[in-house]
């Protein structure tokens, strides 16, 4: 008989293995399923003794928030639409040796996303929207994307910040521009696209609590080394609380497989709970309190869009 | 994180920084604690705001609340994930501030984000007040460790006047403060010349505790001497007390009725023939619902029948030629001339009924048992047994502790009228009298009326302009009548009881302070006084006289002497004042 699963992620984020069709979609990169384990011989691993979490882990997040959407009138009459967007990244260094999570570092930036040729920097008050001119035609809906890129950006600068020795940084979605950094992983908790063939498939979704599956390589133009784990507080679904986890295509086999053993330690016990957060387990604890931190920095958005008319009845 | 931006000129450690997420008011602020600095309850913080035209205002409080909690948590389990270390949170102290005083007097809210320092020097000094006070009494150590002062203005009675302490008996130290505050007055050189002639009468009311004032207390260690020297004051015992017993129940030659101290006690009682004299007998009857009785009409014509017509007669008294040597025979003398019909008439008055005369007699009788020690007609007139303070030492203490209430109603209610009668003509505030009297609440309660509640009364209203301090102490200030606290400039608290705690005499206790009060430890107090709006929290010294017999060092040799050693042997018996020759 069927079974039914509710998923844990509250129904306004969507589903953790949506986008597209889901993970069943089939993902058009090539991979490659050798390099730990062959193909035929796919099970669950689970972490070798020894393997400990490490003293100090770093994650990144980026929050933004869009505080107004604009339209312009050009000399000519025509007019384009803008979005006045906040957005921060931030660091959190959870020394778990000592018990003490911190930020341990946050920028804040805020730009005007426009096609407009003619306008300038908007300045609200004590706060200033950088004009950020957007190729194209420039459609609001197209607007919202565009804001992506200068967050990674800012991602991508803070990860750099805060490293120390023997610390294990973990980046909130794939790794893009943050391959060169060492001991880092990317971490992705909506499963989007299936990489694998549907066998292997049926490993991952075999996969309890703190087992993870063998490393395969996607070959794309961000390719990389990856695979995927499950976190404890799933509903046991067959994707629920399943995160694919991948590190810079660079590192050797051996040194893929030491990152994927301190993933398999260190990320469940970062698991959130589903009372707490609408997106458990996948959405971390740290990250969470993350995007906390990082939303109160972007300041309240009904100060900053009173700002926002202010300006723009003086301009 | 506060960094020096601020006024070079300004001093004193940055704590933080006013608050915005709470409003800040001129009265009342709050304060965040920077990261690495603390701040706890009673310490004293300054923080200044630049208004244009005007210039810089000084704001100035004490820490009246202190808290401390997770930001960045939403849900109470929270806590365990932060202190794992994988949730970020800031832990982040913030600290309630009463303002104190603002200089300029310019009511204005301090800036969110402004800086908060704590007040060390001159600026605490300001904070608190102590700079404005001519004379500044020490009362001890704030939480800082640093002096407070009371205002003496409001002590001997130039601005103001009494004091009213309360708290639990055995933990609130009340007594104890009661007589530092008096060491501290006479010693500290506050009252200046007036000082030696300034008196002091103490009841004691319970167990030996004040019969050992001028007794070294053996127990004084080095800290303790430390302490007294930072509030200026010598360590020493009270050096000028004479104590004062009743004489033992059932004893002919009047020795006084003490068990620990043996050297240096004087026995003090009353003459059948002053009792009569000075009308004593209303004192008698000092229940608190006598007032509103029928038979006090009888009280009143049997007190001037009394002083009307007894005469002195070798210790005792002659009435209508009858002899009488005691105060049971006096009682008994005056039960059967009521109950005769023949004298009742000239006794009680004409209109008095039978039923108000044995209403009388029963409670006369009654009185037999319990005064018979105190009022006699058997020991030598001329032997000294009054309690004078204007001719004793600097601090008189009178031992109530083995009386009866009966009796210990009487003492106080005779020896308050006759000291305020005294200063009554001398018509002069100086020298000062203070007098300290335990369970307030029992000799003036908020219901009825008594003689003495008429005393006190009359002390705590006028009191301030004769000169006479009155410092009461009571374990409930809400059942003592509602005047005598009013009129008290000075009102201290100890450890409270809860129930009592919440009753709107203590509304001069902020509410973080009311709580506090509930677990104050002994010599810890909290003082209120007009010049300063929050209550200061003090913790006075160990005491450097004994506090009970096993804690007394070495007798000092003025106690050897006796009374009657000390009496001037060539003083003329019986002399009349009025027989001097006049100029």
């Amino acid at each position: 008989m069927t079974r039914l699963f509710v998923d844990t992620w509250a129904a306004s984020y969507g589903a953790s293995f949506e986008g597209g069709d889901g993970p069943t979609s089939p993902s058009t990169a090539k991979v490659e399923t050798d390099p730990e384990v062959p193909a035929g011989d796919w099970h669950p691993i689970v972490a070798p003794a020894g393997v400990h979490t490490p003293d100090l882990v770093l994650l990144v997040d980026g929050v933004q928030r869009v505080d107004g959407t604009l339209s312009t009138e050009e000399d000519d009459g025509t007019s384009f639409p803008g979005l006045a967007a906040s957005y921060a990244a931030g660091v959190v260094r959870c020394d778990l040796a000592r018990g003490a999570a911190e930020l341990a570092g946050a920028q804040v930036a805020r730009a005007l996303f426009t096609a407009s040729p003619s306008v300038g920097d908007v300045t609200a008050g004590q706060v200033r929207y950088a004009v950020h001119k957007v190729d194209g035609s420039g459609e609001l809906s197209k607007l919202h994307a565009s804001v992506q890129g200068p967050l990674t950006a800012l991602e991508v600068e803070i990860s750099g910040t805060a490293r120390t020795d023997g610390d294990l940084l973990v980046v909130d979605g794939p790794l893009r521009g943050r391959r060169h950094l060492p001991r880092t992983i990317g971490y992705i908790k909506k499963q989007d696209k299936q990489y694998l063939p549907p066998a292997l498939t049926l490993v991952v979704t075999a996969l309890i609590p703190g087992q993870r599956s063998p490393i395969f390589k996607q070959g794309t133009a961000w390719g990389c080394w990856s695979w995927y784990l499950r976190l404890p507080g799933a509903s046991g679904a067959p994707w629920s609380g399943i995160v694919r986890v991948e590190c810079s295509p660079d590192l050797s086999i051996e040194q893929a497989v030491e990152l994927a053993n301190l993933s398999l330690v260190t990320l469940p016990r970062f698991a959130s709970t589903s009372y707490k957060d609408p997106r458990a387990p996948q959405n971390l604890i740290p990250i969470a309190g993350l995007e906390r931190r990082l939303r109160a920095l972007l300041g309240d958005p009904r100060l900053l869009h009173r700002a926002l008319t202010l300006a723009a009845v003086r301009l | 994180m506060v960094h020096d931006e601020a006024v070079a000129d300004e001093t004193g450690e940055a704590v933080g920084r006013v608050l915005g997420t709470a409003d800040a008011t001129p009265l009342q602020f709050w304060t965040a604690v920077a990261p690495g600095s603390y701040l706890q309850l009673d310490d004293v913080v300054v923080t200044r705001r630049e208004l244009p035209d005007r210039g810089p205002v000084t704001i100035a409080g004490v820490v009246t609340q202190v808290r401390a909690r997770h930001e960045g948590a939403q849900f109470d389990s929270d806590v365990f994930a932060i202190a794992d270390g994988t949730l970020p949170a800031l832990v982040q102290e913030a600290a309630e501030i009463t303002t104190t005083r603002v200089d300029p007097e310019l009511y204005v809210p301090p800036a969110p984000g402004a800086i908060v320092r704590r007040a060390t020097g001159d600026l605490r000094a300001a904070a608190l007040h102590f700079d404005r006070m001519e004379k500044r009494v020490p009362m001890g150590t704030g939480r800082d460790g640093l002096p407070a002062f009371l205002n003496a203005d409001f002590l001997d009675g130039s601005r103001g006047a009494h004091v009213s302490i309360s708290g639990i008996s055995g933990v609130a130290t009340k007594t104890s403060f009661a007589t530092f505050l008096l060491y501290s007055v006479f010693r500290s050189g506050v009252l200046g010349g007036d000082a030696i002639n300034a008196k002091a009468l103490i009841f004691n009311v319970k167990g030996e505790d004040l019969l050992f004032l001028d007794h070294p207390n053996a127990r004084l260690d080095d800290e303790t001497t430390r302490r007294y020297a930072e509030l200026g004051l010598p360590a020493t015992p009270f050096p000028d007390v004479r104590v004062y017993a009743p004489p033992r129940a059932n004893d002919s030659s009047g020795a006084p009725d003490v068990s620990s101290r043996l050297a240096g006690v004087d026995s003090f009682y009353w003459t059948l023939a002053e009792f009569c004299e000075a009308r004593l007998l209303p004192y008698v009857f000092a229940d608190a619902d006598d007032e509103r009785q029928q038979y006090t009409m009888v009280v009143h014509a049997v007190t001037a029948h009394l002083a009307r017509h007894a005469q002195a007669a070798d210790g005792g008294i002659s009435i209508d030629g009858t002899r009488l040597g005691s105060y049971p025979d006096l009682v008994d003398f005056v039960v059967a001339r009521l109950t005769d019909e023949e004298t009742r008439g000239t006794w009680a008055g004409s209109a008095v009924n039978t039923g108000t005369v044995n209403a009388f007699a029963r409670r006369l009788i009654a009185s037999k048992k319990d005064l018979a020690r105190l009022i006699r007609g058997d020991l030598a007139a001329r032997r000294p047994h009054a309690i004078n303070t204007a001719e004793s030492a600097q601090v008189t203490v009178v031992d109530l502790h083995n009386l009866p209430d009966r009796a210990q109603r009487f003492v106080v209610g005779v020896t308050l009228k006759t000291e305020f009668e005294r200063k009554e003509k001398a018509g002069s505030a100086k020298p000062l009298l203070f007098v300290v009297l335990d369970e307030l609440n029992k000799y003036a309660p908020r219901e009825g009326s008594s003689p003495i509640k008429e005393v006190l009364l009359d002390i705590a209203e006028r009191g301030r302009s004769l000169g006479v301090i009155l410092i009461g102490a009571q374990q409930t200030a809400s059942e003592v009548e509602r005047r005598i606290v009013t009129n008290s400039a000075i009102r201290v608290v100890g450890r409270l009881d809860p129930a009592e705690a919440s009753r709107p005499e203590y509304g001069f206790l902020p509410p973080a302070q009311r709580q506090r009060v509930l677990l104050a430890k002994p010599g810890t107090m909290f003082v209120s006084q007009p010049d300063i709006p929050v209550p200061l929290c003090v913790e006075f010294p160990f005491p450097a006289w004994a506090t009970r017999p096993s804690e007394a060092g070495p007798a000092p040799s003025a106690t050897l002497r006796s009374i009657v050693q000390s009496a001037d042997p060539f003083a003329v018996v019986g002399g009349r004042t009025e027989d001097e020759i006049p100029f």
